[in-house]
């Protein structure tokens, strides 16, 4: 996605890191039961999202392609989880019960999951992967790992790349018989994929020795907290607050009661 | 001029037995371009490797006056600079900037000098405007010229270049050349290591022939090497050439990437 030049970019990653990160503790925290309060968390994110360039259309396309994975481990929680039946079906001498405890610990599973892949969405389409190490790096993520997923990031294209070259390769010498032997040379792949990665490895650390690399990945890019950046985290914090100390909901208790501004939620 | 690079009697044996270096003694004046040719697997990636330290053959190697030993290593490393022949080797950051700021910043640059430095670079191998691209999705060439930028962000005195032109299209080729000349204007010293004859006559001042034996068997100014069709032939830089001209079949020495006339 190309970035433009919406606050949200313009965000040190490291304040993108934190607040969504607290965001995301605060609504795993919340029991499922205060379903008003999911509805603020997600009043929470829109707001985010409308401080970036991104059309809505353009985050539901990727929630959508993320969300039947959540809804595939999910799907069977309510069946599995015993307690109180509320429901249970009969298949001739099949018996599937659903439970009140399952609903509830499907809809924990999906409401928290779709509210975070939000998020997430948001934080990827706003933040480049590099900034997004850099920043980690900065708030004293272990090295190791920030290096890890940098170098990842850089050649699993590349080993997906001679994977598929290797599959190619044999699959224009394999006319379809003797099926069993293909485990052999699937075997075999595996092992000139990992050779291969393992040499590659050691030539990327020659040429990093040979610039100088002596354990510490260093950058040009340096990165200032801004009064927006303070700014900004200390909306979220404070928004964050107001939800998880039910203060929203107090504040709209004082008001009109029975009338309730969040009373469909 | 001063003699930047000498090496003798430098044997390695890779771990598994097989020879990689036998006996190979040369030496390298400042600022000359000098290609070493030789045929697949004569070890002169293997040269390279040795040069700059990764592998430890036995031998004596002095570079820019220094002996190559662990107590030099990091100084002699700073002045000279390695091409890989995959660029995917090379090109290890997440973006093109984060990969050409890599050696000035180990170097212990400050921010401002790095990115000037890093700039440079790039506008050198016209590739202004890549900063923040993604190495992987650069095309083969952009990579090859990217690769370079890495090593010019040093600004090393000498440059090791593994195989520069192999798998770039003639218009990248001359890109690349032109580079090539830009920085032997500059006063580099530069070691390119290839089997491509054309590239050797474009740049070369002198010729170092490797033999399959794994050792260097002729030395000397390249148009004395170009020239000397024996030995060109009896180390596999040119075959034997057979073709038709409609009822006469002839047979010449032909070197690789040539389309000549008759």
């Amino acid at each position: 996605m190309k970035l433009t030049n919406s606050l949200l970019e313009k965000l040190d990653p490291r304040t993108k890191i934190i607040s969504f990160l607290a965001i995301m503790l605060c609504m795993i925290l919340t029991p499922i039961t205060r379903m008003r309060d999911f509805g603020l968390y997600f009043l929470l994110i829109l707001a985010i999202g409308f401080f970036s360039n991104i059309t809505p259309r353009q985050i539901l396309k990727k929630v959508c392609i993320l969300i039947p994975f959540v809804l595939f481990i999910a799907m069977f929680v309510p069946f599995v989880k015993e307690g109180n039946v509320c429901w249970s079906l009969e298949i001739t001498h099949w018996k599937l019960d659903i439970t009140y405890e399952g609903v509830w610990t499907f809809l924990n599973i999906i409401v928290k999951s779709s509210l975070s892949i939000f998020l997430l969405v948001i934080a990827n389409a706003t933040t480049t992967f590099s900034d997004f190490l850099k920043g980690l790096d900065m708030l004293r993520v272990p090295r190791l790992l920030v290096m890890l997923m940098s170098f990842m990031y850089r050649y699993i294209f590349v080993l997906i790349d001679e994977a598929r070259k290797l599959m190619r390769a044999r699959s224009l010498r394999y006319f379809g018989s003797r099926y069993k032997e293909q485990f052999r040379a699937m075997g075999y792949m595996i092992g000139v994929l990992f050779i291969r990665t393992f040499e590659r490895a050691e030539r990327i650390y020659s040429a990093m020795i040979i610039r100088g690399f002596s354990g510490e990945i260093l950058s040009v890019k340096r990165f200032r907290f801004s009064t927006m950046d303070i700014l900004f985290m200390v909306g979220i914090i404070v928004s964050l607050v107001c939800i998880v100390s039910g203060l929203v909901n107090k504040i709209e208790h004082m008001r009109v009661s029975g009338a309730h501004l969040w009373q469909g939620l | 001029m001063a003699r930047i690079i000498k090496v003798s009697n430098l044997n390695y044996r890779y771990p598994d037995g097989t020879t990689g270096l036998n006996d190979v003694s040369f030496e390298v004046e400042e600022g000359e371009t000098m290609v070493i040719l030789g045929a697949n697997g004569t070890g002169k990636s293997t040269l390279f490797m040795n040069l700059t330290g990764i592998l430890d053959g036995d031998g004596h190697i002095e570079v820019m006056g220094l002996l190559l030993n662990k107590i030099n290593l990091k100084n002699i490393r700073r002045g000279m600079g390695m091409v890989f022949q995959n660029p995917d080797d090379q090109l290890f950051c997440p973006t093109v900037m984060d990969d050409v700021s890599f050696g000035p910043l180990n170097l212990g640059l400050d921010a401002n000098q790095v990115t000037e430095a890093s700039q440079k670079a790039l506008a050198l191998v016209d590739l202004q405007g890549y900063e923040s691209r993604t190495s992987y999705h650069l095309s083969f060439g952009e990579k090859k010229r990217a690769a370079i930028a890495t090593v010019l962000s040093m600004n090393p005195r000498i440059l090791l270049l593994d195989e520069p032109t192999s798998g770039l299209d003639p218009r990248s080729i001359s890109k690349f050349i032109n580079i090539l000349y830009t920085l032997k204007s500059q006063g580099k010293t530069l070691l390119i290591v290839t089997h491509d004859l054309f590239l050797t006559q474009e740049i070369a001042d002198r010729v170092l022939v490797f033999s399959e034996e794994k050792r260097p068997v002729a030395i000397g100014n390249y148009k004395e090497i170009l020239n000397n069709y024996d030995l060109l032939l009896k180390n596999n830089l040119v075959h034997q050439h057979r073709h038709r001209h409609d009822a006469v079949v002839h047979e010449h020495e032909h070197q690789h990437g040539y389309i000549h006339k008759h």
